[in-house]
């Protein structure tokens, strides 16, 4: 009898102990399994942002909705020829920071998803932008740059 | 004007920096919900140590409860940033930690399987971890969530 109680209070603890850990998501993880690899990955309360293989071979950014478990379109926002290296995302998944090479160039640049519009940030003085960040409101980026051989660490105020 | 966009950003996009002395490469940012809070990866006395930063003041935060003797990777953050998941790396291996900044608590979260963790990122929440892993030697990226964190919530949000 007293065996048989402490395997169950045993039992319990393990119990309890895997509740404080990871749990994965089982619903969602089985979309994101696809041959390839994936990357960058940046959590908004609705949704997650990250890099994805591509049907032409290439990378592209999605996004997938975590209330209808599917993916949704980035209008405007992924190029055949361009290559993703960061994403970040803000809290409505609606304001996106990305970093990409294109044409010899690596680029910063914001990607408003309601809009469907894509614009450059500028970096002053001039830099090789790296990972990027987005803060939960979308006001605030920053961004690892290269600078005369040096990683530093710069923050935008977004309008 | 839709067109007039660009131009406002290119006149208000202007960097700021958070450099210290003895402070080496900076990488790896990542921000609170409302950009006070800035945490990234430092190189100091030749080690990679996250620097948590209240970009105001530009004073930097002290992480009780952290382990120093490690390298740290791929900081983010909570809303308020009262949760900070990192990775320690031990040697050839990652191991995935949240440090509750409220309770000054440092809880390990071993990923199940043969699985090293290479990147991170925290819902605004703070319950739920995305983690770029490498397995079979394919990168992949896996959702969790963590159901003994209480939520970090933005001011006004409703609860859940």
């Amino acid at each position: 009898m007293t065996r048989a109680l402490g395997g169950c209070l045993v039992l319990l603890l393990l119990a309890g102990c895997q509740g404080q850990g990871l749990q994965p998501e089982m619903g969602l993880n089985p979309r994101l399994a696809q041959p390839g690899d994936d990357s960058s990955p940046s959590l908004a309360a609705t949704g997650m942002a990250w890099i994805a293989p591509a049907p032409n071979g290439h990378q592209q950014i999605r996004w997938l909705d975590f209330a209808s478990g599917l993916g949704a379109p980035l209008p405007g926002l992924n190029r055949p020829d361009a290559q993703p290296i960061s994403v970040g995302v803000d809290r409505l998944g609606q304001r996106f920071a990305l970093v990409r090479s294109l044409e010899g160039r690596t680029e910063l640049l914001i990607y408003e998803r309601n809009l469907a519009l894509l614009r450059p940030i500028p970096l002053l003085p001039a830099g090789v932008p790296a990972k990027v960040a987005l803060s939960g409101d979308g006001r605030v980026l920053a961004v690892q740059v290269s600078r005369e051989g040096r990683w530093q660490v710069e923050v935008i105020n977004l309008p | 004007m839709v067109w007039l966009l660009p131009l406002l950003f290119l006149l208000t996009a202007c960097g700021q920096r958070f450099d210290a002395p003895g402070i080496g490469d900076q990488q790896e940012p990542a921000l609170s919900g409302n950009g006070r809070l800035l945490a990234m990866v430092a190189e100091r006395s030749g080690r990679r140590v996250v620097r948590l930063v209240e970009r105001n003041s530009g004073q930097e935060l002290p992480l009780k409860g952290l382990q120093w003797g490690m390298p740290h990777r791929s900081p983010s953050l909570s809303w308020n940033g009262r949760y900070l998941a990192l990775i320690l790396q031990r040697g050839e291996r990652g191991e995935i930690v949240v440090l509750d900044r409220a309770l000054g608590l440092l809880r390990p979260l071993p990923l199940p399987g043969d699985r090293l963790p290479q990147a991170l990122s925290m819902s605004p929440d703070g319950k739920r971890l995305a983690v770029q892993l490498l397995h079979r030697g394919q990168q992949d990226v896996e959702l969790f969530q963590l159901p003994a964190h209480e939520a970090d919530l933005a001011p006004g949000t409703p609860l859940p």
